[in-house]
C-alpha cells in the first residue's frame, strides 16, 4: 500500500492541469481504480478477523490520504488555470478613460451660480434686469443728478435712441422696488458696461452682483452681519470685515467694506499691498431718495445695498491675472473651468 | 490731495500721535489714505543771503559772478539761476554744507572764478523738485539768519485718494482735515485766523454785476494796493512746495495758499487792468487766451468774468493772460467767488483744463467760502508784514448763506440707522467737533449744519447720522443679522433655464461656454454677408465699426471659429447672452438667447453625422427644459446668410418657433472656418415656455417578454427621414410597443438616390407571450402596408 501511495504522489506531481488530475483520480479511485480494486482483489477469507480489521483500517487511511492529495492538486491546478485565463485577457485598467463628454462653464457663470446659491440660502431672490437700460433707472432714480461726473460721455455707452448700456447693476434697485415692493431681499447679477480703455485690469464689459435688502428698521449693524455671513460662505471660512466711509450717491451713509487679507491674515503681504485689508464691496444704507423713487416710504422702511464685482471675484477665485481673457473667445482659457456645479 | 502735518499743526495738536495711527483713523473715519510720505529738508547751516553784487561772466553767458552778504561774512559765488539779481535774498549754503542731493558744498573754481558756496533752489534744499530758479526770500529777513527758523527740516505728507473726496468740498483744503482730526481725536480745533471785513464797509463799493446767478450764485471782490511781485513769506512757500506747487510771488502764492488751506480758489487780477466786474456767459462762440498763453475755443454757455466788455477770466477755471498780476503790479483786485459745479465741470472737461481751481469748484464749494477766502487772504497779508491798503469794501453779489441750516433728527433715527443705541452726549460732542451746532432736546437732536458743509454734502438726517457714526466708529457697531418673517422664495425661471442649458451642454455634450461683446463688427458682418437690418446703435462705440448691438448671437460666435481652429481639430462652443432689437418710441426689446457652434476640421466624419450629434444635444436640452420633444422642420429662405435651404432647420416647441440649427453651406463655411465643417444653432430661451418641473407619467413595465423584428427600408434620400417617419407613423398594429430607428446606410449596392433605413419594431402583448403566428401576422400586415406605400425592403 505504501508503494501505491508513493506512486500516487508521483502521478499527482506529474499532472499539470485539472484534466490530468482527474485522470489520476480515475486511475486510483475510479470504479476500476487501483485503490478501489485493491479490496476486490484481496481474498478476505484467508485473513484472520484481526488481519481483516487491520487491512480495512489501512485501506481507509490510504483512500482518505489519496482523496486529500487529489483535492489539493485539483484546487492548485484550477487556480493556476484561472490565472492563466486572466493573463490571456490582458486587462490594463491603468489606461486613461475615454468618451468623456464634460465641457466647461464660463468662470464668471460659475462664480455667479455659486453666489446665487449662497444668497438664496440667505433668503434673497435672484432678479435680472436689462443690459440696455433707461437713463432714469441707471442714474436719476439712483440720486445721480444730470450733472454728475458719472454721466459723462466718456464713462457711459449711450445709444442713439437715448438709452444706455447699464453702467452698474444698481440700475435694478428701483425697478425691483417698483415691481416687488417691500420687504424685499434680492440680488441682481448681470453684465455692465463702461466706456473705458481696455488693459489687463480694465474692461468695457464686466459683471457685477448687486444686493438689496429693504425692511423696517434696517441698520448698519444688519449690513455688517449680512456681509460677514456672506463672505464667510464665499471664502469657506470665518472672515473679519471692516467698514469705512465711501461715497456713492444712492446710499447714505456709504461704505467701502474691506475684508481682512486671507493670504496673510492681516499682517500685510503683496496681495493686500501690505495693508492687511482687501477692498471688496462698496455698500451703504439705501438713500431715502432712492426709496422714494421706488415708491417706498423712507419714514417706515430702510435698507441696505451692496455691489460685488463678479468679474473681480472670478479673477480672485481662479487666479486670473488678465481681465481681457473673459471675453477673449479663446477656448484654451475657457476649457480650464470644468462644468462643476 | 496731500496733507502736510506741518500745516495741520497750526490748527490742531496731534504731534504726540504716531503717524500710522493718524493715517489709519483718517481712513476709517474720513477718507482713504493712500500713502504717507516724509519730507526731509537740508537746511542746517543754510542762511539768508543777499545778492549785493551781480556781474556777467563774459566767457559763460549763462553764469553770473555774485557777491552774497550773509551778515557777518560775504562770499563770492558763481550762479546760473535765471532769477539771480542784485538785491535778491535767497538761501545760501556756505562751503561744508551738505545739500538734499547729497552733494557737499566745497570751494570750487567755475569758469575761472573762485566760487564759495551756492545760492539754493527749492530742490537743493529738499523742499520740492523745483530747480529752475532760486528760492526767493522776503526782503525783510535779516542777512545771515539761519533758514531753519522758517523752514523746518522735516514734514510728513499724508496722501489722500481724491476719489474718496468727491462729495466733500470742505476736505479740499488743510483746515477741513484739521477739523476732521480734531473730531477723530477729540482735540480742540483752533479757529482760522481771519480779519473782520466789516472794518472796510465805509469804503466805496467795487463796481460788480452778476448776470447769471444760476451759474454764479455768489461773487465777492476787494480792491487792494499792494506790491504783488515781492516774495511770499517762507512759511507759505515751504508749504506750497511741500505739496508740489511752485511759488511765484506774494499775491499768486497767497491765492494758492488760501486754496490749499480752505479749498476756496481765489484769483488776483491786475487792478490797473480791470475797472468794473461783470459775470456773464460768453453768449456766442469765441476764443479766449488763458494765462498759460493758450487760445481756448469757447461755447456760448461758457461763463466768463468781464472787465466791462472785455473777458478777463474763464470763470472758475483759469484767469486771462491780459489781466494777470506781474512782478511790477501794485494794484490788485482779489476775487473770491462761487460757481455752479456742473458749469465749471463742463467747461474744464471740454477744454481738458483740469486746474486745481476747477477741480474744487466741481465739488460744489459752499458760498460762505467767498467771504472766508477774502478774510483769510487779508489776514495772511497782514501776517506777511508787507504793507497794503484796502481801496474798496468787500463787495458781494449773491447770497453767502452764512447761517447754519437747522435740522431736527429724532434720536430714534440715529439708533435705528446704527442698529444700536448711540450715547447722546458723545453724538453731540462729535457734531460740535465737526463744527455743527448740536443740542439734545428730549427725543430730538437739534442740529445746525455749518455753512462750510455744502448742501449737496449735508441736507437730510441720514447725512448727519453718517457724520456721527463715522467718527463714533463703525467698528464699535455690533453686527446683527436681520430678522424677518419667512417668505416663499420664487424661482427665477429665466436664470434657471440658463443654468440648465449650461448643465446639459457643458455637462453632457462637451460644449465650452464662451462670452462675446454685445456689439457687432461691421467688417465681420460684411464678410458674412449679413445685413442685420434695424438694430440699436451706440452713439459712442468702442470702435467706429462696432456701433450695432447684436440682434442675434451667432455672428460673434462664428467669428471665434477661425482663431480657435489653430488650437483644436474640433470643438463645440456655446454662449448665453442678451440680444437687442429696436422697438417703437425709441424702445428696446431685450431677450436672452443661447447659441452654439461646432467645428470639425475636414475629414473627421461626415456632416450629416456631425449635425446629428449636435441635434442630439439639442434634443437632450429640449427634454430637460420642456419635458417635450423639440421639432425640427426644414427651413426655407431666410435673411440670415447661414440659413441656406437644405442646410438648416427651424426648431419648434409645439407650434412655436424657438430657434434654428444647421450646417454652414460650403461657401460660408470657407469664410468662417477656411476649411472644415461648422454646425450651428441659436435658440430664443425666452420663447421656450414650459413648466419648471416637467410632468412625467409612468408607463407600466411589460410583464411578458417583448420580441423584435428589424426591417431595412429603401427610401429616397431627398425626401428625407421625416417623410419616411410620417408614412411609417400611419401604420397601426396592436402588437407594436415601440418603433426604434437604428441606422441609415448610404452606399454601394443601393438603387440610385436611395438609402436604407433600418427600423426595429418591438412587439408585445400585455397578457401573454407572443406566439409565432402572432408575429407572422404582424409581419404580413406590415409588409403589405409597405407595398401599398411603394416602399421596398433592402
Ligand atoms: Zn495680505
Amino acid at each position: 500500500m505504501d508503494e501505491i501511495l508513493e506512486q500516487l504522489r508521483r502521478d499527482v506531481a506529474a499532472a499539470t492541469d485539472s484534466k490530468q488530475v482527474e485522470q489520476v483520480r480515475v486511475k486510483y479511485l475510479g470504479r476500476k481504480g487501483i485503490i478501489t480494486t485493491l479490496a476486490k482483489n484481496t481474498d478476505f477469507s484467508r485473513l484472520s478477523s484481526e488481519e481483516k480489521r487491520s487491512f480495512g483500517q489501512r485501506l481507509n487511511a490510504l483512500k482518505s490520504e489519496a482523496e486529500q492529495l487529489l483535492k489539493e492538486a485539483l484546487e492548485k491546478a484550477k487556480a493556476a488555470e484561472k490565472d492563466l485565463v486572466r493573463k490571456v485577457a490582458g486587462l490594463d485598467l491603468s489606461l486613461p478613460g475615454i468618451d468623456r463628454r464634460l465641457g466647461s462653464i464660463h468662470p464668471i457663470a460659475l462664480v455667479q451660480m455659486e453666489l446665487e446659491e449662497i444668497f438664496q440660502g440667505m433668503g434673497f431672490r435672484v432678479l435680472t434686469g436689462y443690459e440696455v437700460e433707461l437713463e432714469y433707472y441707471n442714474f436719476d432714480a439712483l440720486n445721480i443728478p444730470p450733472d454728475h461726473p458719472a454721466r459723462d460721455m466718456q464713462d457711459t455707452f449711450w445709444l442713439d435712441n437715448g438709452m444706455l448700456l447699464r453702467t452698474h447693476t444698481s440700475a435694478n434697485q428701483v425697478r425691483a422696488l417698483e415691481t416687488y415692493g417691500v420687504p424685499l431681499r434680492a440680488i441682481f447679477p448681470g453684465r455692465c458696461f463702461r466706456n473705458e480703455a481696455i488693459d489687463a485690469s480694465h474692461e468695457n464689459t464686466f459683471y457685477q452682483l448687486e444686493g438689496l435688502l429693504v425692511d423696517r428698521d434696517i441698520s448698519v449693524a444688519h449690513l455688517i452681519a449680512v456681509m460677514k455671513t456672506l463672505l464667510s460662505q464665499v471664502f469657506k471660512r470665518e472672515v473679519t470685515v471692516r467698514l469705512r466711509p465711501g461715497f456713492f450717491p444712492f446710499v447714505e451713509p456709504g461704505f467701502e467694506l474691506d475684508v481682512q487679507c486671507l493670504i496673510c491674515g492681516g499682517k500685510g503681504c503683496a496681495t493686500c499691498k501690505q495693508t492687511g485689508w482687501i477692498e471688496l464691496i462698496p455698500c451703504g444704507l439705501v438713500h431715502p431718495k432712492v426709496l422714494e423713487f421706488g415708491r417706498v416710504d423712507p419714514n417706515i422702511y430702510s435698507g441696505f445695498a451692496f455691489g460685488m464685482g463678479l468679474t473681480r471675484m472670478a479673477m480672485m477665485k481662479f487666479g486670473i491675472p488678465d481681465i481681457r481673457l473673459f471675453n477673449s473667445g479663446d477656448i484654451r482659457f475657457y476649457e480650464q473651468f470644468p462644468a462643476a456645479f | 490731495m496731500k496733507i502736510s502735518l506741518d500745516w495741520i499743526s497750526d490748527y490742531v495738536d496731534i504731534n504726540d500721535i504716531p503717524v500710522d495711527v493718524v493715517a489709519d483713523r483718517l481712513t476709517m473715519c474720513t477718507a482713504e489714505v493712500e500713502d504717507v510720505l516724509e519730507v526731509r529738508r537740508s537746511v542746517a547751516q543754510v542762511v539768508v543771503g543777499e545778492v549785493i553784487d551781480c556781474r556777467d561772466i563774459p566767457a559763460a553767458p549763462n553764469l553770473k559772478l555774485v557777491t552774497v552778504d550773509c551778515g557777518t561774512r560775504r562770499f563770492q559765488t558763481v550762479c546760473g539761476a535765471p532769477n539771480v539779481r542784485k538785491g535778491l535774498k535767497a538761501p545760501f549754503a556756505p562751503p561744508g554744507t551738505r545739500l538734499a542731493n547729497g552733494v557737499e558744498i566745497a570751494v570750487a573754481e567755475v569758469s575761472g572764478h573762485r566760487s564759495e558756496g551756492v545760492l539754493c533752489s527749492p530742490a537743493e534744499l529738499g523742499m520740492s523738485r523745483w530747480h529752475e530758479g532760486l528760492l526767493e526770500c522776503p526782503p525783510s529777513l535779516p542777512n545771515g539768519a539761519p533758514l531753519a527758523q522758517w523752514i523746518p527740516d522735516r514734514d510728513v505728507l499724508i496722501e489722500i485718494d481724491n476719489k474718496s473726496l468727491t462729495h466733500r468740498p470742505d476736505l479740499w483744503g488743510h483746515y477741513g482735515f484739521a477739523r476732521e482730526l480734531a473730531a477723530i481725536f477729540r482735540r480742540p480745533l483752533r479757529p482760522l485766523p481771519v480779519v473782520d471785513l466789516s472794518q472796510y464797509d465805509h469804503l466805496p463799493t467795487y463796481p460788480l454785476t452778476v448776470d447769471d446767478y444760476e451759474n454764479c450764485p455768489c461773487y465777492g471782490c476787494i480792491d487792494l494796493r499792494v506790491r504783488a511781485g515781492v516774495p511770499a513769506p517762507l512759511v507759505i512757500q515751504r508749504r506750497l512746495h511741500a505739496l508740489g506747487q511752485r511759488t511765484f510771488n506774494l499775491m499768486v502764492d497767497l491765492t494758492n495758499y488760501i486754496m490749499w488751506e480752505i479749498g476756496q480758489p481765489t484769483h488776483a487780477f491786475d487792478g490797473d487792468r480791470v475797472h468794473a466786474i461783470r459775470v456773464a456767459p460768453l453768449g456766442k462762440p469765441g476764443t479766449f487766451v488763458t494765462l498759460d498763453g493758450q487760445e481756448r475755443q469757447l461755447l456760448p454757455d461758457d461763463l466768463l468774468i468781464w472787465n466791462e466788455k472785455e473777458p478777463v477770466a474763464l470763470a472758475g477755471v483759469m484767469g486771462g493772460l491780459e489781466s494777470e498780476v506781474t512782478p511790477t503790479t501794485t494794484h490788485v483786485l482779489l476775487e473770491s467767488a462761487n460757481f455752479k459745479a456742473s458749469r465749471i465741470r463742463r467747461t474744464s472737461v471740454r477744454l481738458d483744463l483740469r486746474t486745481e481751481a476747477a477741480q474744487r469748484f466741481e465739488k460744489g464749494q459752499p458760498p460762505v467760502n467767498v467771504k472766508i477766502g477774502t478774510a483769510r487772504a487779508l489776514q495772511c497779508l497782514i501776517d506777511s508784514g508787507e504793507p497794503f491798503e484796502v481801496l474798496s469794501r468787500f463787495t458781494v453779489a449773491g447770497d453767502l448763506k452764512e447761517a447754519p441750516r437747522p435740522l431736527s433728527i429724532p434720536w430714534r433715527t440715529v439708533d435705528t440707522m446704527a442698529g444700536q443705541k448711540i450715547p447722546r452726549q458723545e453724538a453731540v460732542g462729535i457734531l460740535r467737533h465737526l463744527g455743527f451746532l448740536a443740542e439734545e432736546k428730549g427725543e430730538t437732536l437739534e442740529v445746525g449744519i455749518p455753512a462750510h458743509r455744502s448742501e449737496k454734502d449735508i441736507s437730510i438726517p441720514a447725512d448727519v447720522v453718517e457724520e456721527i457714526l463715522r467718527i463714533y466708529g463703525y467698528d464699535r457697531i455690533e453686527p446683527r443679522l436681520p430678522e424677518g418673517p419667512m417668505a416663499a422664495l420664487p424661482v427665477n425661471v429665466g436664470l434657471r433655464k440658463e443654468h440648465q442649458a449650461r448643465r446639459v451642454l457643458a455637462g453632457a455634450h462637451g460644449f465650452v461656454e464662451v462670452q462675446n461683446y454685445v456689439w457687432l463688427d461691421d467688417n465681420w458682418l460684411a464678410e458674412l454677408g449679413y445685413q442685420p437690418g434695424e438694430t440699436l446703435t451706440l452713439k459712442n462705440p468702442p470702435a467706429q465699426t462696432c456701433r450695432r448691438l447684436r440682434p442675434v448671437l451667432l455672428p460673434n460666435l462664428l467669428a471665434l471659429v477661425r482663431p480657435n481652429r489653430a488650437h483644436r481639430d474640433m470643438f463645440r462652443i456655446f454662449e448665453i447672452g442678451r440680444v437687442f432689437r429696436p422697438q417703437a418710441n425709441d424702445g428696446c426689446e431685450e431677450r436672452t438667447h443661447l447659441a452654439g457652434v461646432s467645428f470639425r476640421s475636414s475629414g473627421k466624419g461626415d456632416q450629416e453625422e456631425h449635425f446629428r450629434s449636435i441635434r442630439g444635444a439639442l434634443e437632450d436640452l429640449g427634454a430637460v427644459l420642456t419635458g417635450q420633444a423639440l421639432r425640427f422642420v426644414a427651413g426655407q429662405d431666410s435673411p440670415f446668410p447661414w440659413c441656406v435651404p437644405g442646410y438648416w432647420v427651424k426648431i419648434l416647441l409645439g407650434d412655436t418657433t424657438v430657434g434654428a440649427a444647421g450646417v454652414l453651406d460650403p461657401v460660408l463655411a470657407r469664410v468662417v472656418a477656411l476649411e472644415g465643417q461648422v454646425v450651428w444653432f441659436e435658440l430664443d430661451l425666452e420663447a421656450i415656455q414650459a413648466p419648471i418641473y416637467p410632468v412625467v407619467h409612468y408607463r407600466p413595465l411589460a410583464v411578458y417578454p417583448r420580441s423584435w423584428q428589424d426591417f431595412s427600408l429603401l427610401w429616397d434620400v431627398t425626401k428625407g427621414f421625416d417623410s419616411l417617419e410620417a408614412v411609417l407613423s400611419k401604420f397601426q398594429h396592436p402588437l407594436i410597443s415601440e418603433r426604434e430607428f437604428l441606422y441609415v446606410f448610404k452606399g454601394k449596392g443601393l438603387p440610385q438616390g436611395q438609402a436604407s433605413y433600418t427600423f426595429r419594431y418591438w412587439l408585445a402583448a400585455p397578457d401573454h407571450t407572443l406566439t409565432g403566428e402572432e408575429i407572422e401576422g404582424f409581419r404580413t400586415a406590415f409588409l403589405s402596408f409597405l407595398q401599398e406605400n411603394g416602399i421596398s425592403l433592402r
